[in-house]
C-alpha cells in the first residue's frame, strides 16, 4: 500500500489487519514440503510461520538454520518454522502470543502443512471456531498439491483426496514432467470436474508463481472488484450440461433481489442440520435487505465464519452469488430450500 | 512450545509490530528526546509542519517538514535558554503555536507560556510570554490550544500558594484573542490544595505520591462547555466551564488508590458519551505496574463508570525490556487540518510497549488493532525505545516519538 493510498478511515477494517493463513494439502508424495521450500526462498516470504508436523519433515538446509529449540526454528531469511504439538488451535494461538510477547519474529503470513492424508476442512474449521484466532488470523488460500503420477488412482481409490481437490481454492499440479501430456490434459480435465473453481497452475521442478497462491481470500472490507472475483473463483455459469464428478457437486446460486438476513441464515440452519457434512465449502456475498454493502459468508461444512458486512458493494452486480462445493447435494434442492423458505418468510412478513 | 532463547533476529528489545509499517525515521540531528507536545500545521505555503516540544533541555522545539512523510526533512530546531527548563507541551492553531514552559524549582525563570507566529516554520517569531512564575510556581506543565481563543493551562502562579509542594499547578483558562496580550479569565484547582481552603488537603497517594495537579485540559470546539481534565493523584474531572470565570464540576473519578494514581489524560468521545482515560507510567522496570488506559462510560456525567481497558501484551515480558512500560499519551482527536479524529479507534504511547492502536467499537471489549514497538535507538539511557507521545493525520498516518533519543517514527497503518 502506497502512503496515497492509506486508509483514512475513522473505523477500523475487520478484515485488513489480520494475518493470513495458507494451507498447504495434498496426499503424501505429492511435493508439499518441496514446494514449501521454494516459496520460504522467496525475498517476499522472509516472514513467514511455517507449522508443520515434523522439523524434519520440512527438510530445510541445515545452512538455512540460524536458531533451533525443540519446537521451533528460526531461518535465516527470517522465517520461523514451528511443529504443530497437540492441536494446531493450540499452536496457532501460541505463535500468536509469543509474536505480542516479542518472543517470535513478527511473522506476516501462517503457511499450514497439512499431513498427506489430512482431511483440510478441519483445519479450515480450526480458524472459525476459536474467538481468539477469529481476531487474528484469516483463511488467504487452501492450496492442494496433486501429484501427475499418482494422483489419477488416488482420486479414484481414496475419498481424501477427492476432498482436498474440492476444497481447494488453487490447485497445483506436480511432477507432471514424469507423465505424458495426454495424461496431464486428462488430469487437468478431472480436476476440473471436480472444482471448476479452482485454477490449475503446473509446477516446474517444484516452483509455482507465488502470486498464485497469494491474496486470494478477501483481505479488505473495502475490498476492490477484482479482488472479490478472485476469492469467488472465475465467474461462470453454474455448469448446466457441464460434466461433472459423481461425487462432487459444484454450483452457483444467484438471487437477484435482496433477501432478509433471517432468510438466509434459516436456510444455511436447514441445510447444515440435514446436510452438514455434505457442505463442503460455501463462499459468497448476501445482499441483505436494509444493508448497504454486501454480506461475506463462508463456511466449511457445518460450521461458517461469522458473517462480515463489506463496506460497500464492489462493481454494478449487486445480486446475492453464493459458490456451493457440495457432496451429493445438487443444485436445485438447494435453490428450491432457498426459494421455499424465502416465500415463507414473504409470506409470514406479508 | 517451550521455547528457549530468542526465535528473532536482534533479540529482546528488537522492533515489533502488527499492522504498523515504519515509513521513515528522524533522528532530529541527535536531540532525539522528544516530550509531550506533539502537532501538526498545514503551513500557508501547503507544507506539513510537525511541531514537538523537546521533553528536556537543551532543546525547546523542533519542526520537520513531512509533506512527504517518507521523506521527512528538519526545518527549525531551537535552544532553551538554560538547563532548568524544560519545554515539553505545545499545541497549534493556525500559525500561532503555544509551548509551554515548567522550571525544575519553585522561583525560577523562564516559567509559563510563550505564543509564536509560525506562519514562516524557519522563523518561528516570539508574539508574547505569559509569566507564571512565583514563589510557589514552577510555571506551566502542559498546554491545551485548539480553539485560537482560549489557553487551557497547567500551571502555577504567582498568587497560588499549595498546601503540598507537589500540588503547585492548577487549571488557569488564557485568553489569547489577543496574543500579545493573554490574560487569565478563570481557574479551577483541587478542593484542599491551596492554601487558606476550605478544604482539607486530599490525602496522599500511599505508595506513590504523584502530587495533586492537572496534567492534560482537554477543550474541544464541539463542546465548548466542558473540560476534560486528567488531575494525576487527583483522578479524572470533567468540570462545566459554560462560564469560563467559574469552571464547575460536574463529573469525578477516582480509582486510586487501589490503582497507582497519575492520571494523564482524559479524552471524551463526545458523539458517543465515553471517556478514553490514560494513566502515565512514571517508574522503570515495573515498579508502577499496572499503569492503564481506561474505557469510561460517562454518559451520566456525575456517575462515571469504568467498563475496559485497552489490553496489553504481559507486563512480565516487556518489563523485561528496561525502562517503563505502560500507558501515557493518548492521540487526542484535536481539531485541525491534519488531525486524525475517530470515535473507535484509539492510538496510545507505552514507552517500551511502543505505539498502540485499539478498536473501541464495542467499548466492553476493546481490541487491539495494531501497535510498533522501534528496536532500542543508539545509545538508549534505559536499554529500550520509550515511545512518548503519538499524532495520527488526517490520512491516519501515525508520528511516534521517543523520550530519550530515538527520535520520530512514521508509520503506515493497514488496519
Amino acid at each position: 500500500m502506497t502512503v496515497a493510498e492509506t486508509s483514512s478511515a475513522t473505523t477500523r477494517d475487520a478484515l485488513a489487519g489480520l494475518i493470513p493463513v495458507s494451507i498447504i494439502t495434498g496426499f503424501l508424495g505429492s511435493g508439499k514440503t518441496t514446494l514449501i521450500n521454494h516459496l520460504l526462498k522467496r525475498p517476499e516470504m522472509n516472514r513467514v510461520a511455517v507449522i508443520v508436523n515434523e522439523l524434519g519433515e520440512i527438510g530445510v538446509d541445515n545452512e538455512l538454520v540460524q536458531v533451533s529449540s525443540e519446537q521451533m526454528m528460526l531461518l535465516n531469511n527470517g522465517c520461523l518454522c514451528c511443529v504443530l504439538r497437540g492441536d494446531l488451535q493450540e499452536t496457532l494461538r501460541e505463535l500468536f502470543i509469543k509474536r505480542r510477547n516479542g518472543e517470535v519474529i513478527d511473522f506476516d503470513r501462517v503457511v499450514i502443512e497439512t499431513t498427506g492424508l489430512a482431511d483440510p476442512a478441519p483445519v479450515m474449521q480450526t480458524l472459525i471456531t476459536d474467538t481468539l484466532l477469529l481476531e487474528q488470523y484469516r483463511l488467504d488460500c487452501v492450496v492442494t498439491l496433486v501429484d501427475a503420477v499418482n494422483a489419477p488412482g488416488q482420486l479414484n481409490q481414496f475419498s481424501e483426496p477427492v476432498k482436498q481437490v474440492a476444497l481447494a481454492d488453487r490447485l497445483v499440479v506436480t511432477k507432471s514432467d514424469l507423465v505424458a501430456e495426454k495424461q496431464l490434459t486428462a488430469l487437468t480435465g478431472r480436476l476440473n470436474e471436480i472444482n471448476p473453481k479452482a485454477p490449475v497452475r503446473v509446477a516446474i521442478n517444484g516452483e509455482i508463481d507465488l502470486p498464485f497462491l497469494v491474496d486470494v481470500g478477501l483481505r479488505s472490507s473495502r475490498a476492490r472488484l477484482e479482488e472479490v472475483e478472485r476469492w469467488l473463483g472465475a465467474d461462470e455459469d453454474d455448469g448446466h450440461g457441464h460434466r461433472h464428478d459423481e461425487n462432487v457437486q459444484n454450483f452457483v446460486l444467484r438471487f437477484e433481489k435482496p433477501m432478509p438476513w433471517a432468510t438466509f441464515t434459516q436456510c444455511l440452519e436447514v441445510l447444515t442440520a440435514l446436510r452438514g457434512p455434505d457442505l463442503l465449502r460455501v463462499k459468497g456475498l448476501v445482499n441483505v435487505e436494509g444493508k448497504a454493502g454486501p454480506m461475506v459468508v463462508q463456511g466449511v461444512q457445518h460450521l461458517f465464519h461469522p458473517p462480515l458486512e463489506l463496506a460497500a458493494w464492489p462493481g454494478a452486480d449487486r445480486s446475492t452469488r453464493l459458490v456451493f462445493i457440495t457432496h451429493g447435494i445438487p443444485r436445485q434442492t438447494v435453490a428450491d430450500l432457498f426459494s421455499a423458505i424465502g416465500a415463507v418468510t414473504a409470506n409470514r412478513r406479508a | 512450545m517451550a521455547v528457549e532463547g530468542s526465535l528473532r533476529p536482534g533479540g529482546q528489545a528488537s522492533q515489533l509490530s502488527l499492522n504498523m509499517k515504519l515509513i521513515a525515521h528522524h533522528e532530529l540531528a541527535g536531540f532525539g528526546g522528544i516530550g509531550e507536545g506533539i502537532n501538526m500545521q498545514k503551513a500557508r505555503d501547503g507544507r506539513r509542519i510537525l511541531w514537538m516540544a523537546h521533553e528536556s533541555a537543551p532543546k525547546n522545539f523542533t519542526a520537520v517538514d513531512v509533506t512527504d512523510p517518507r521523506n521527512p526533512k528538519l526545518v527549525v530546531q531551537t535552544d532553551l535558554p538554560h538547563a532548568d527548563v524544560r519545554s515539553n507541551s505545545l499545541d497549534v492553531v493556525g500559525d500561532i503555536m503555544a509551548v509551554a514552559y515548567q522550571t525544575k524549582k519553585w522561583g525560577l525563570k523562564p516559567a509559563g507560556m510563550d505564543l509564536f507566529d509560525i506562519s514562516k516554520p524557519e522563523q518561528p517569531k516570539l508574539i508574547s510570554h505569559f509569566d507564571t512564575s512565583g514563589p510557589c510556581s514552577r510555571g506551566a506543565h502542559c498546554v491545551f490550544f485548539v480553539d485560537g481563543e482560549y489557553v487551557h493551562l497547567t500551571s502555577g502562579s504567582p498568587d497560588f500558594e499549595p498546601t503540598h509542594e507537589k500540588d503547585d499547578q492548577f487549571y488557569r483558562i488564557i485568553d489569547v484573542r489577543n496574543p500579545s496580550q493573554p490574560a487569565e479569565v478563570g481557574r479551577w484547582w483541587y478542593p484542599g490544595t491551596r492554601k487558606g481552603d476550605s478544604a482539607p488537603p486530599p490525602p496522599r497517594h500511599p505508595k506513590f505520591d504523584g502530587g495533586y495537579r492537572p496534567h492534560n485540559t482537554n477543550v474541544y470546539p464541539q463542546k465548548p462547555d466542558r473540560a476534560y481534565i486528567g488531575y494525576i493523584d487527583g483522578g479524572a474531572w470533567i468540570l462545566d466551564i459554560s462560564d469560563k470565570t467559574k469552571p464547575k464540576p460536574v463529573g469525578h473519578l477516582q480509582y486510586s488508590p487501589p490503582y497507582n494514581g497519575f492520571t494523564h489524560t482524559v479524552l471524551p468521545l463526545i458523539e458517543r458519551g465515553y471517556l478514553i482515560i490514560s494513566d502515565e507510567c512514571v517508574r522503570d522496570n515495573g515498579e508502577d505496574w499496572p499503569k492503564l488506559t481506561w474505557v469510561v462510560d460517562a454518559r451520566v456525567e456525575s456517575n462515571l463508570v469504568p467498563v475496559a481497558t485497552l489490553p496489553l501484551p504481559p507486563a512480565e515480558s516487556f518489563i523485561k525490556r528496561g525502562g517503563r512500560f505502560g500507558s501515557h499519551n493518548l492521540h487526542e482527536n484535536l481539531p485541525g487540518p491534519c488531525s486524525f479524529r475517530s470515535e473507535t479507534l484509539i492510538f496510545g504511547t507505552f514507552f517500551n510497549g511502543g505505539v498502540r492502536a485499539y478498536d473501541v467499537s464495542n467499548p466492553l471489549q476493546p481490541k487491539e488493532a495494531g501497535y510498533f514497538v522501534p528496536g532500542t535507538p543508539k545509545l538508549a539511557p534505559k536499554g529500550s525505545s520509550q515511545i512518548n507521545d503519538v499524532w495520527v493525520d488526517e490520512n491516519r498516518l501515525v508520528y511516534a516519538v521517543d523520550r530519550f533519543g530515538g527520535g520520530l517514527y512514521t508509520l503506515e497503518t493497514t488496519f
